[in-house]
This record gives structure tokens, C-alpha cells and sequence, in this order.
């Protein structure tokens, strides 16, 4: 059981990443008043784009900047569209999302069943190789990817820049009230470019992690739907990045229990009662097709239940979410 | 010219597709006095001001302060010119503190960064530009903002936490923290668009107060506003724009409230209505023990009667609050009362359906005209035509006859005078000034001669010469046979218009009187409850089957 418990923490942390580093991003994006459905799309370039390179490199770090510059550059499209164009937020989102995915699908056959190293696990600097030894805890928080410490670093700078910067604070306001950001001298275009492209890198970081760290190979629509998790665990974080942390880990969780309890198989012994009808329900809920709903499940559970309990004055939805500015109409 | 004045707009242009909104306006403003700009809703003030503020380019025309030209590109070219503007919307975000919605935009570095401030980083990095843009970009203070903002408050009397939400502030406060939002960033002009439209009369005098203290450390104030009394009280000289043009300057205390009246609408403007005698016909409107219950579900009406009869003004005076509007809404057929009868005209309507009513001859101008008045994304002729699209006239060879609907509305639009519309079709009535909105509904209300008018607040928040259009169309109304029931706050309006006065309170009422012997401080204290104590009894209004004087009479 021991060994059950650490080897679930451990896929925790990996399976954690993706969701932190594309939730802070989609954050980012959505605390300027951009909402970006695309990060599925985005993460698929970012994981194919970053294997490619680093199957051609040889090296995960060029590979994970390659990611990164994939994402970017997807969510620069959705950028000009919204912000320039002023078209609907919601529309080219999906958009970007069926875009990443069919381009992905028609590049990536060339690149499914290539293997690489990608990152290796490495522990932490100095204390790491003894801390490793502490029974349970010891593999799952001090050895893991360099990617798994870099979304860890990025929450805490995440929320540094978001709330002790004259940077975030021009951030938050053109999410809020553009057009009063706009007369106070802050550039609402700039920022909300800004915004969605950096949180495009994050995306594409999120990809790059799930191909590089996670998996070591490439497959087809390999993000799965974790893209539309990331985005519905900003709203569960209620646009703050320490929860986002929190709800990462909730879902990670969830991801690895799936992966970790393949074989797995507990059963009350003949005679505890009504043992008759509980194995049947046990086995029901243990079987792997039925625990890969178990995030998507999750997802609506804390959904409804973040809505239900944040009324209107405390949902914390950046008031200008999903409007486009223009200077020009008054 | 001996000294230059102190902001000096020469000759501004400013045109938008089909109109003129500024046609070689000047304004001149001296240091340290208060400048009123007033004019009708419409006239180009806050086009003008938009363009003092940097948000519009003038098309011509030069703007020079302290003898300075100034070309503004954007409202940050005004601020660091030294001018400052507070929005008639609050432009603040509810979920930042004072402190963070005043310092936004300034790029205030952290604490060790400041170069005023004790720090351990040697001067020589400090100063550093790249350092600097750093520091201002990656960094917040606000210690040192929050004890600046919170001096500028105490000095000034505003009366505020530099730390606090601006979700926990009330209007009065917002409004102040608008103006710290000016003065943090040392302007020497300060523009206030309307700023009494969202105060309450005490919150109003404070505003005042402050205002006069700003323009003693020799800060000048352009002060846009149409209330005349607000002109006298606390202006020193005023600009008056007419249709965009300069309609005269003057010197307030040299001039009377009709003379600025007259130079706003450009005719002398009635504040005497004359009201004719009007013989009194049947009733048409009968509320017999009407109780209702507000939108939240709690008694707003408790038990009230009432007749309007053909050709009579029933003026309900109260505070805010007290019922009229599930009254008006009662009367008009749009709230079922939960107890009691409702008989229009003759016939009893009680439970009858919206379209009832107003096929029985009611019309209704309701209180909020952009939410429940009017149709604000379509076009005029839809929005004049609502009630009236049914009738046999507008039946076309298939469906609609939209040729007569577009005279039809144009005729309205020429005879209640809507300014403001381009083409019947495509003007949108919520793009249509307030007073201009209000002549709209008027009209559609009107022209149908209905039997019953419900209006409320027809005149409030338009500018005087509409005031005086919408007056004098109730009037005309009267003398054709309506019976109209007119809710207001402006108390000199309901002596004006009204036949009998009724004071409404907690759902009651609880007075009556007469214009001729209408006294205002009895009418105050039972609007306030106050008369309750005196023993009175409260009016039935059963007796008003005579003539309404004559119910007056015995009282």
C-alpha cells in the first residue's frame, strides 16, 4: 500500500505540471479580459512542437523552448482576431482549438513512434539526494522533471506579477475597465497582447511538458481534453493563482490515480457483509475505462459547486472578461 | 490683451457623421475660479470637454493653457499637461482599494527604488535607467502613494480610507476618490462632468464645500452641468452652449436664473405655467382598497384609493420608495394588485392583461425610459409605432405597411421636436439624448389620445427646455379629456401641473390638497411621515365623485 501511495504522489506532481503551468497561463489571459478556449489546441503544438525538436535536437530543453514558441505563436492568432478584430472570444477559441488539433493530427503522423529521453527526473540541488530516502513523500516531492519545479516557480512569480506590480496592476485594470484603463494611460492593446501570448507560452510549456516529461513520445490528441481542465480550473481557482496550485493537484491526482491503479484490485473479503453487492460496485468504479472519466467528472462536480457557492458579488470574473475595446465608440 | 487667460479653447470644430457637435466654440477659464459650462442636453459640452481631456481631436480650433499650445493626443497628454477630468461614470475598478485605483497608470517603484526614498541600493543603481524601467514595470509601492493620497484626503475633507475597496464606498466617496485620482497627479484644471447627477442634495453641498476649497490653493474647475440653481450657488462665471455653438458668457452674479434660461434654449423659457380651467368629465381611472406587493414580494401598497377623472391632473408627491412606482405600474396595467379593483374609463379591468389596458385607452411613461420605455436597440420608427403598429392603417398587402410607419413616425419626430434623429429608421432610440428620448415616448403616448396618462417622472434628469416641452404637452393633453395621474419628485412641478396634490407614504396616502392651497412645508412633513402624529385622518378619496374642487372644498 505504501508503495501504491508513492508511486500515486509521484504521478500527482507530473500530472499536476500540466495542469499548473496551463492554468496560470489561461489565468494570465483571462485577468486581461481575453478568454482563451484554445489551450487544448495550444498544448497539442506546444507537446508536438517540442517533441519534434527534441527528437531532431536531442536536447528536452531546446525541444521545451520550441513548445513554448508554438503556443505563443497559436495564441498570437487568437490574439489578433479578439483584440484587433474584436471577434468573439468564445468562437475563436474553439477555433484555435480545432486549428491545433488538425494541424497536429496532420503533422504528427510523421513523428508517432519516435522515442526520446526527454527530461529526466533529477532531485532537488543539494538537499535533494538525502530528502529523497523520507519514506512516501520523498520520491514524489524531491525528485522530479526540471518542468515539474519550473510550474512550481511560476505559481508564486505568477501571483507576484499579478498582485506587487505596477505591471499586473495595469493588467487587472484592463480586465476590469478598459476604457478607464485606457484614460489613465495604461495600453489596453499592448497588455491584452501581451497577456494572451505569454499565457499561449504557458500552454505550450504545459504541452511540451505532457511529451517530454511525462510520456517521452508523441500520439495523436495525446492532451486528451486537459486543456479544457485547465481552463475550467481557473474559474474553480477563481482567478487566483495559489489556487490554482490547489486545484492542479486536485485534478492531478485524479489523472494518476487512472494511470497508477491499472491492476489494482480491491475486494472485501467473503465474508464482510454485504460483500454480495459492494465488490460488484467496487470493481465497477475501480475498472480504468470508468476512472478516466473520474477528472471530467470532477471537473463538473467543482464546477457547479465553486458557481453555487461564490454568488455573483464574490465570483471573481474579471468584469470585462470576453468584451473587446475600442477607443473610438462611446 | 494684457495677461493670458489661464486655458483659452479658440475656435474648436468637431464634426461627426451628420452633425455639427462643436462649431467654433470658445471658452475661456481664469485661474482659480469656478467656470460653469451649461446647456442643454445635446448642446456639445461634453464633446468639448472630451476633447479638452484629449479623447477626441478637434477637427479645428487650438486649445492653449497658461499660454501654451497643447495638441492632446490622449487623455495621458492632458494629465501631464495638468488637466484633469472626473467621468459623470465613475471610471474606478470596485475590486482595487483607493490607493491602487489612484496610483494606476503612474508606475510607482517599490519602497528601495524610489529616488526619495532611504535605501540600501547606492544612488548611482537607483538612477540607473534600465534599473529604473525595471523597478517601474516589475515592482509596486504604494506605502509611500497610500500616505500622499490619504494627506491630499484629510487636507481637503474628503474623508476617506487610502486602503479601503472601492466596493465598500458609497457614491459621495467614489465620486471624492475621482477627484484624488486628479489632484494625486498635481492637475491645475480640473473638469467635472454633471458631478451632482449621482448625489444626494446633502452629499451635493460637501461636494460644494470641496470644490470651493480646491479653487483657494488656485485650482480652476470647468463645471458642466444644466441645473440652473447649481449655476448659482457655487459657479463664477458661466459659458452657455446652444445647438454647439457659444450661446454667451457671463459673469453669474450679474444675471438672473431666466436670463441663463433664455440664452440655453434660446427663447424665454416659461417657469410660470399657465393653467386653464378645464370642466371635469367621468372618471377613468377608479383603484378601489388597491394592495400590491413590490418586486421583492413585500406590501408596497396598503390599501389605496383613487379617482382620476376625465381632464384632471392627479399629482402623487412623495419620497422615493414609498409606492408610486407599483402605483404607476397598478394604474397602468402591468402589476396585478393582490387585493382590490381596478376599472378603467367605465369598465373593470381588475386581472386584465397589459394589452388591455392599453387598448382601453391607457398610456404609461414609465420611470427608468431606457429600460422599460423604450425599445433602446431599435430603430425610432419601431419605438414610436410599439402601441400603435396594430391599427388598421399601418396593414399592408403583406404584413406591415413600413411606408406609413415611416411617416408615421416622422410625423411624431417633427411635432414633439426630437432632435437628435437622423433617419427614423436607423437612429437608434437609446442613442437619443435623455430629454429627446423622453419627447419619443411622449409622443407615442400622447398622439394616441388615450383616456388615462400614468406618468412618472417624466421630467427627471432632462434638460429645462424639454422640461418646459414635456409640461406643456401634459397640459395640452388635459385640456383634450385625458385624466393623467403624474408622479414626481420635483414638488414645484406637481403644484404646477396638478389639479389635486395626493402625498403617498408607506404605501398610503396620507394628505391631500390643492395647488391654490397647496403649503409646502405641510406637504414635506407628511412625505416624510411627519403628519401622522397630528391626528389627521387619512383621505379616502371616495368623495371625489363631485367636482375634484369641491372635494376640496370640503376638507
Amino acid at each position: 500500500m505504501a508503495g501504491f501511495l508513492a508511486g500515486l504522489l509521484d504521478a500527482t506532481v507530473a500530472a499536476a505540471t500540466v495542469f499548473i503551468l496551463a492554468g496560470l497561463g489561461e489565468l494570465i489571459s483571462e485577468r486581461a479580459g481575453v478568454l482563451n478556449l484554445g489551450v487544448e489546441g495550444m498544448m497539442l503544438g506546444g507537446a508536438l512542437g517540442g517533441f519534434a525538436v527534441t527528437v531532431v535536437t536531442n536536447s528536452p530543453w531546446i525541444g521545451l523552448a520550441a513548445g513554448v514558441l508554438v503556443g505563443m505563436a497559436l495564441a498570437l492568432i487568437h490574439a489578433f482576431l479578439c483584440i484587433t478584430l474584436k471577434a468573439n472570444q468564445v468562437i475563436s477559441g474553439v477555433m484555435l482549438t480545432l486549428l491545433g488539433t488538425g494541424l497536429t493530427t496532420f503533422y504528427g503522423s510523421d513523428w508517432v513512434g519516435e522515442r526520446i529521453d526527454g527530461f529526466a527526473e533529477v532531485p532537488v540541488p543539494l538537499v535533494g539526494q538525502y530528502l529523497v530516502e523520507i519514506p512516501v513523500l520523498g520520491e514524489a516531492l524531491f525528485r522530479n522533471t526540471p518542468t515539474d519545479y519550473l510550474a512550481l516557480a511560476l505559481v508564486p512569480l505568477t501571483w507576484y506579477l499579478l498582485n506587487r506590480t505596477n505591471l499586473g496592476l495595469e493588467l487587472i485594470s484592463v480586465g476590469e475597465d478598459p476604457e478607464m484603463a485606457d484614460t489613465m494611460g495604461v495600453s489596453v492593446f499592448k497588455l491584452r497582447y501581451l497577456a494572451v501570448v505569454f499565457g499561449g507560452g504557458f500552454a505550450g510549456a504545459a504541452g511540451a511538458h505532457l511529451s517530454l516529461a511525462l510520456v517521452g513520445n508523441w500520439s495523436n490528441g495525446m492532451t486528451a481534453g486537459q486543456g479544457w481542465i485547465a481552463v475550467a480550473l481557473v474559474i474553480f481557482a477563481q482567478w487566483r493563482a495559489t489556487r490554482i496550485l490547489l486545484g492542479a493537484y486536485l485534478f492531478g491526482m485524479l489523472s494518476a490515480l487512472e494511470l497508477r491503479s491499472q491492476g489494482l484490485s480491491v475486494s472485501l473479503g467473503p465474508d464482510a457483509p454485504l460483500a454480495g453487492v459492494l465488490n460488484p460496485i467496487i470493481e465497477f468504479l475501480l475498472n480504468t475505462q470508468i476512472m478516466s472519466t473520474y477528472p471530467y467528472l470532477a471537473t463538473i462536480l467543482v464546477l457547479s459547486y465553486a458557481v453555487i457557492r461564490s454568488n455573483s458579488d464574490r465570483l471573481a470574473v474579471p468584469s470585462a472578461l470576453l468584451e473587446p475595446y475600442s477607443r473610438e465608440t462611446d | 490683451m494684457a495677461e493670458p487667460v489661464f486655458l483659452e479653447m479658440a475656435g474648436i470644430r468637431k464634426e461627426f457623421p451628420g452633425v455639427v457637435a462643436n462649431d467654433r466654440v470658445d471658452l475661456r477659464v481664469e485661474r482659480g475660479e469656478i467656470h460653469g459650462l451649461l446647456g442643454e442636453n445635446g448642446a456639445g459640452k461634453s464633446t468639448l470637454m472630451k476633447i479638452l481631456y484629449g479623447l477626441y481631436t478637434p477637427d479645428e480650433g487650438e486649445i492653449y493653457l497658461d499660454g501654451d499650445r497643447l495638441d492632446l493626443d490622449s487623455p495621458q497628454d492632458a494629465i501631464d499637461a495638468g488637466i484633469g477630468m472626473v467621468h459623470q461614470h465613475f471610471q474606478l475598478i470596485p475590486r482595487l482599494t483607493v490607493a491602487e485605483n489612484v496610483v494606476l497608470g503612474e508606475r510607482e517603484p517599490a519602497t528601495p527604488f524610489r529616488p526619495d526614498a532611504e535605501s540600501p541600493i547606492p544612488e548611482a543603481v537607483r538612477s540607473n535607467r534600465v534599473v529604473q524601467s525595471v523597478a517601474e514595470r516589475f515592482s509596486l509601492g504604494l506605502d509611500a502613494p497610500t500616505r500622499r493620497i490619504q494627506r491630499l484626503a484629510d487636507r481637503y475633507g474628503f474623508d476617506l480610507d487610502a486602503g479601503a475597496k472601492i466596493s465598500e464606498l458609497d457614491v459621495g466617496q467614489r465620486q471624492r476618490v475621482e477627484i484624488l485620482k486628479a489632484l494625486y497627479r498635481d492637475v491645475d484644471l480640473l473638469i467635472l462632468d454633471e458631478p451632482t447627477a449621482v448625489l444626494t442634495p446633502t452629499e451635493a453641498e460637501r461636494l460644494f464645500d470641496s470644490l470651493d476649497r480646491l479653487t483657494d490653493e488656485g485650482l480652476s474647475i470647468i463645471f458642466i452641468t444644466h441645473k440652473l440653481d447649481e449655476v448659482e450657488s457655487i459657479v463664477d462665471r458661466v459659458t452657455i452652449l446652444r445647438e454647439g455653438k457659444n450661446a454667451g458668457t457671463a459673469v453669474v452674479s450679474e444675471v438672473t436664473q431666466a436670463d441663463l434660461a433664455e440664452m440655453m434654449v434660446g427663447r424665454e423659457v416659461l417657469f410660470q405655467i399657465e393653467k386653464e380651467g378645464v370642466d371635469l368629465g367621468e372618471p377613468v381611472l377608479q383603484l378601489q382598497n388597491v394592495h400590491a406587493d413590490d418586486d421583492r414580494g413585500i406590501e408596497a401598497l396598503s390599501g389605496v384609493d383613487l379617482t382620476v377623472r376625465a381632464g384632471e391632473v392627479v399629482g402623487i408627491a412623495g419620497v422615493s420608495g414609498n409606492g408610486q412606482n407599483e402605483l404607476a405600474e397598478v394604474a397602468a396595467g402591468i402589476r396585478q394588485p393582490t387585493t382590490g379593483s381596478v376599472r378603467v374609463d367605465g369598465t373593470d379591468l381588475t386581472g386584465a392583461a397589459p394589452r388591455q389596458f392599453v387598448d382601453s385607452g391607457v398610456s404609461f411613461v414609465p420611470e427608468d425610459r431606457l429600460e422599460y420605455g423604450c425599445a433602446a436597440d431599435l430603430s425610432v420608427m419601431h419605438n414610436a409605432t410599439l402601441k400603435e403598429f396594430r391599427d388598421q392603417r399601418f396593414d399592408g398587402p403583406l404584413g406591415l405597411d413600413y411606408d406609413e410607419l415611416e411617416a408615421y413616425a416622422e410625423t411624431l419626430v417633427e411635432e414633439f421636436d426630437v432632435r437628435g434623429v437622423e433617419d427614423v429608421t436607423e437612429t437608434k432610440a437609446g442613442d437619443l439624448s435623455g430629454g429627446n428620448l423622453q419627447k419619443l415616448i411622449l409622443a407615442r403616448e400622447l398622439d394616441r389620445n388615450p383616456a388615462l396618462l400614468v406618468a412618472n417622472q417624466p421630467t427627471r434628469g432632462v434638460d429645462v427646455g424639454a422640461i418646459e416641452f414635456i409640461r406643456e404637452a401634459l397640459l395640452d393633453q388635459r385640456m383634450n379629456g385625458t385624466g393623467i395621474v403624474l408622479f414626481s419628485e420635483d414638488l414645484d412641478e406637481i403644484t404646477d401641473l396638478s389639479d389635486r396634490i395626493l402625498v403617498i407614504y408607506e404605501g398610503e396616502f396620507v394628505y391631500e390638497t390643492t395647488p391654490e392651497e397647496a403649503d409646502r412645508d405641510r406637504i414635506g412633513l407628511e412625505m416624510t411621515g411627519g403628519g401622522r402624529a397630528g391626528g389627521d385622518q387619512r383621505p379616502s378619496d371616495r368623495h371625489a365623485d363631485v367636482t375634484a374642487a369641491a372635494s376640496e372644498g370640503e376638507r
